[in-house]
């Protein structure tokens, strides 16, 4: 197992290098010139050249990579061109606001989502069922911004009840702070939720019809003992799949709903970045966001790993 | 999943056919056909000109005259959702086309030759794979002013992955049957044995993935545009105008609503028709 | 174990009893459009980062509500006879945040640095004619020009132009240290900063608030609502959109002043088709300026000729504002565009007024056949590659504050915004220009703007200048002593909270 997953990582790392050169080599393409942007159009010719020499622009662009990767080892994730100040501690500050975001989203993606899917397996047929579909059906249909500005206009325009964005520190307020992460925990999850439903629907309804089950059945054990025991254990390895998958949709709206309700984290950094081709605080969010995107894969995989016994016990063999 | 003859045979009988159509893909297939025909003769259908000012009637909520309302310059709301849904439509569709044009051939390669081409092209699908889809969407429309083309062929590179991935799956299966074997046998080059003996048989499970394809780019292209990194003002693309009417929410809610709304139902049924494709023609497929 | 629960129940319920944040005894919470990129005023370049500057800073001089120059760190000035020597005395005892005394070095250092070329400061173009800095004593400081300038002063007001502490230049972008009233705490970049009151402030008794926020929200419509729920105390820059609706509530106080403060449809004669006087004077008359005003504003801006806005003595009220579709196809077809041409026209992104101006514009220039294509562009990239450069695009300038800074850098064929923007030329407004500097009197320089604008209006337009646009600010009841200004910054000395 350790093998596996140390060969993972060296895989993991290679992956890393690899888009990092793809991230560096794109947005060099950047036209327009870096050292004017910082000191304006009235800025004089020479000045344009000393200030493009003392951030290296001049050098060959292999160069240019090697400084911004070793650096990236030493924690220095570079120098925003635009803000002037180290990005390293106004990501990790970014970081931490999604993080929080992020986990109670997955949290409830994976309680709800499954409790949905399992609630409609078990009672396949019934209005419960329906009326879970219809609603997975939407929510797979619908893009997370529109559902953002559906529940802006419900609950802060009309109803007036939660915050229609920003972000409360935890420190200043508690209860501000749950209350501004309601919205946003809700539009990033509802789109997930119903896939996560479906495919647990799906995967639990094979899981209900298989051998071990009627097998477990047969043999007089308690419904609930089989229903968690032995169909959900297997009816989840294909949930965990997607659920890694999903984290993949989870990163990429985190981008659109963080731009929906201006919540300051990772997702809004970069599309400032974007919208200001600041070079270096563009390839240090994607590269830290891909990271996290490569790693929680690993983590998923190796999760699946763990649940499989067929690969398990393969692994074993080898 | 080598098609027997017997069913070669059912499946060009359309009255046979005719029995076998799932409700979702008559449903869904309506509405996607239906959808179509609108985005092909908006410019005729729709009342006004998409971008036609009328200062006076500006944010007014819908009315006899402007069915949907009009916005914050006195445009049509209707006339602009049904114009946009060309823009959007089409985003999808040609970012389909591009991973289909990209993905099917490497993916062919990739089953077909195995070795090393496989395994540099597995590789590269590996790192594009990497980033999450909007991530992989922004890093390239953020290098360059842009516009519907751009969009459309990043979010086409966006899922080249996905479709190599499945062709290869697809050859792998189809690689050791008899009448491939016979064809190399026979001397054939291997450009004549992927195109008209394996695609052939290939098909069926690409295109239903293509389908699905079509709403996920369509959504992804709809959130770049909403980002501002797709189509341009003053375009009516759907994305634009639900970005664009974030800013006339308490005012003008209709203005945002009406797209969004536009965008479910297309997604829908193009879901729905996907569903119903591929009871259609792989009832032996597990659910998805 | 029973009393672990008692307790921790308890703790949720009050922690969900306790109502939110409230705004504590005076600490304001004001909304911004967009993000700060510096926090060094000779590098500001956006209306919000000018919002913290006059928070942090303080100039010489400062302009106020009625665009007249006040004393701030300079108490009194004076100058030669041929007004090319300018002597200002600071007041004394002004502490930095840091606790050094400012003295007439720091002045120095400051104008220096701003000349400077390798700092890139937008208001170095406002310095281009002092030929030497003195410092005299510990808190006189001599400027020499090399040609009279009456307005001097002025200069000292603007935004850029805050004195900074010549030990402390350095890491101002981190680090600001000013004499301003309130005291730089923290900044969250996309978040944002917070200030607190500087007890040393010279002037006595100010500032009445404890503490100030400067919350970023790029979401016009979160920042209403925001207002409307109390979670903020200030909107800066209300979105025109919702001023209406917000008049209606009581609770709110939305407060408009005319600025002039200007977006201009810029027509760069230095690329063609905009080379030929006819295309621009086509162009000039297919806009029917109120009907923009409306469009764009909302109706909160009133159509001008020039920089001079409407509200000022010097406008020329004989100047028509109504579109002549007829004469200007004839101007086209004369040039040799009688079925007009395809162009692109870049807007900055993030600017709703500006972006509606472009999609106007497109629409206004339909029948005569010129098709516009709209490209946005970010702010940075745009005023990189687009300004000065570009053949077609949108600008705007804040208000300045007199007429000459506001007319001469842009329409004086050598004027320094003039290279940057529109490569504008025409003889005869140079010499109306320089006659009006040199005017004896106010009825000369009345007469010699009178004719500027006939000239860039009927002869020879260099662009379009449809509208000055209205500086609106919303706030709550609860905010006492507090005014919107047509510089468009926010002057909190003397603004309390009062329940």
């Amino acid at each position: 197992m350790l093998i596996y997953i140390s060969k993972r990582l060296a895989y993991i790392f290679l992956i890393l290098v690899a888009m990092s050169i793809l991230i560096f080599a794109i947005t060099q393409i950047l036209p327009g010139n870096v050292a004017q942007m910082i000191l304006g159009q009235f800025a004089s010719e020479e000045s344009i050249k000393l200030l493009e020499a003392k951030l290296g622009l001049n050098d060959p662009l292999p160069v240019q990579y090697w400084r911004w990767a070793r650096g990236i080892f030493h924690g220095d994730l570079g120098h925003s061109l635009v803000m002037d100040r180290p990005i390293a501690a106004m990501l990790k500050q970014a970081f931490m606001r999604s993080a929080v975001l992020a986990f109670f989203s997955f949290f409830f993606v994976t309680v709800i989502g499954i409790g949905l899917g399992v609630i409609a397996a078990v009672r396949k047929n019934s209005p419960t069922d329906h009326i879970v579909s219809v609603f997975t059906y939407f929510g797979i249909s619908v893009p997370e911004f529109f559902w953002g500005i559906v529940f802006i206009m419900l609950f802060a325009s009309y109803l007036g009840w939660l915050p229609s964005g920003q972000y409360v520190e935890m420190t200043e307020s508690f209860r501000g702070w749950l209350v501004h992460l309601i919205l946003p925990v809700a539009t990033l999850t509802l789109t997930l939720i119903a896939h996560v439903s479906r495919l647990t629907r799906s995967s639990m309804l094979e899981a209900l019809q298989s051998q071990y089950v009627r097998a477990a059945r047969a043999k007089g054990l308690p419904e609930r003992v089989v229903l968690v025991r032995h169909a959900l254990r297997n009816a989840l390895l294909p949930t965990i799949t997607i659920l890694a998958i999903d984290v993949g949709w989870l990163f990429g709206g985190i981008v659109v709903v963080e731009t929906v309700f201006s919540f300051p984290g990772l997702g809004r950094l970069l599309i400032f970045a974007i919208g200001r081709q600041d070079l270096p605080l563009i390839q240090a969010c994607i590269l830290v966001i891909t990271a996290l995107y490569s790693f929680s894969n690993l983590f998923a995989d190796l999760l699946y790993t763990y649940f499989n016994p067929r690969v398990r016990y393969a692994r074993k063999a080898e | 999943m080598r098609v027997k003859p017997s069913e070669k045979k059912e499946i060009s009988n359309p009255k046979r056919m005719c029995r076998r159509i799932p409700v979702s893909l008559m449903i869904g297939g309506l509405l996607a056909v239906l959808i179509v025909l609108m985005a092909l003769a908006a410019p005729w259908i729709s009342p006004f000109p998409y971008d036609e000012f009328h200062v006076k009637d500006r944010i007014q909520p819908p009315n006899a005259t402007y069915w949907f309302g009009t916005d914050e310059f006195g445009r049509d709301v209707l006339s602009r959702v049904l114009v946009g849904s060309r823009v959007s439509l089409f985003m999808g569709i040609v970012a389909t086309a591009i991973s289909l044009i990209l993905g099917v051939p490497l993916g062919l390669l990739a089953g077909y030759h195995r070795g090393s081409v496989d395994e540099i092209i597995m590789r590269l699908t590996d790192i594009l794979m990497s980033f999450p889809p909007v991530i992989l969407g922004l890093l390239i429309l953020a290098v360059t002013p842009p516009n519907i083309i751009k969009t459309a062929a990043a979010v086409g590179a966006v899922y080249v992955p996905v479709l190599v991935r499945l062709t290869r799956s697809v050859t792998l299966g189809l690689i050791e049957e008899e009448y491939i074997l016979a064809a190399k046998a026979r001397g054939e080059r291997a450009i004549y044995i992927m195109a008209a003996e394996i695609l052939p048989n290939a098909w069926p499970p690409i295109i239903v993935e293509a389908s699905l394809r079509v709403t996920f780019a369509i959504l992804l292209a709809a959130a770049l545009s909403f980002l501002g990194l797709g189509a341009q003002p003053p375009s009516s693309d759907w994305g634009l105008m639900i970005s664009q009417g974030r800013s006339y929410i308490d005012t003008g809610p209709w203005i945002a609503l009406f797209p969004g709304l536009a965008m479910c139902i297309t997604v829908i049924g193009v879901n729905l028709m996907g569903d119903g494709l591929r009871e259609l023609l792989d009832p032996r497929m597990k659910h998805r | 174990m029973k009393r672990m629960y008692a307790l921790l129940i308890t703790f949720i319920a009050l922690s969900l009893l306790l109502p939110l944040p409230c705004i504590a005894g005076g600490h304001l919470k004001i909304a911004l459009t967009g993000n700060l990129n510096t926090l060094d005023p000779a590098k500001s370049k956006t209306g919000d980062e000018y919002m913290y500057m006059f928070l942090v800073f303080n100039g010489l001089t400062v302009i106020d509500r009625n665009m007249t120059v006040q004393p701030d760190l300079a108490y009194k000035w004076e100058s030669s006879e041929d007004l090319k020597t300018w002597t200002f005395y600071l007041r004394q005892g002004v502490k930095f945040h840091h606790g050094r005394e400012m003295t007439a070095e720091d002045v120095a250092f400051t104008i220096n640095r701003i000349m400077d070329k390798a700092t890139g400061s937008r208001a170095r173009v406002n310095f281009l004619m002092v030929e030497k800095i003195d410092v005299v004593d510990k808190y006189t400081v001599r400027f020499n020009l090399s040609i009279p300038y009456a307005s001097f002063p002025d200069i000292f007001g603007t935004r850029q132009v805050r004195i900074v502490p010549k030990d402390a230049a350095d890491t101002l972008a981190t680090k600001p240290i000013g004499t301003g009233p309130f005291v730089f705490k923290s900044f969250a970049p996309g978040d944002k900063v917070e200030m607190v009151r500087n007890p040393d402030y010279f002037e006595k008794g100010k500032p009445k608030l404890d503490a100030v926020t400067l919350l970023i929200m790029p979401e016009s419509a979160s920042r209403v609502t925001a207002l409307e729920t109390g979670e903020i105390n200030v909107v800066w820059k209300l979105p025109m959109e919702s001023v209406d609706r917000l008049k209606k509530n009581t609770d709110i106080i939305v407060d408009e002043v005319s600025t002039s403060s200007w977006d201009g449809i810029i027509m760069n004669s230095s690329k063609k088709p905009f080379d030929d006087v006819r295309v621009r004077k086509a162009i000039h008359l297919a806009i029917d300026k109120r009907q923009v005003a409306e469009i764009v504003l909302f109706g909160h801006g009133s159509p001008t000729h020039s920089p001079i806005p409407p509200a000022h003595p010097f406008f020329n009220k004989n100047l028509s504002f109504e579109a002549d579709p007829e004469k200007a196809k004839q101007l086209m077809a004369e040039a040799g565009y009688p079925n007009g041409f395809e162009i692109t026209l870049i807007a900055p992104d993030g600017r709703p007024v500006r972006e509606r101006l472009a999609v106007a514009t497109r629409e206004l220039l339909k029948p005569l056949g010129i098709k516009v294509n709209i490209q946005k562009l970010p702010w940075d990239k745009f005023i990189a590659d687009a300004e000065g450069k570009a053949a077609f695009y949108i600008d705007g300038f804040f208000s300045r504050p007199t007429v000459d800074t506001s007319i001469y850098p842009w329409y004086y064929s050598s004027g320094s915004w003039n290279k940057g923007l529109w490569h504008y030329r025409n003889a005869e407004v140079d010499a109306v220009l320089d006659a009006a500097r040199r005017a004896a009197s106010l009825e000369d320089q009345k007469k010699a703007y009178l004719k500027f604008q006939k000239l860039v209006v009927e002869d020879d337009p260099p662009s379009v200048i449809p509208y000055s646009v209205n500086h609106i600010d919303g706030y709550r009841k609860e905010v006492k002593n507090l005014h919107s200004c047509p510089m468009m910054w926010l002057d909190l000395r003397d603004v309390e909270i009062v329940k």
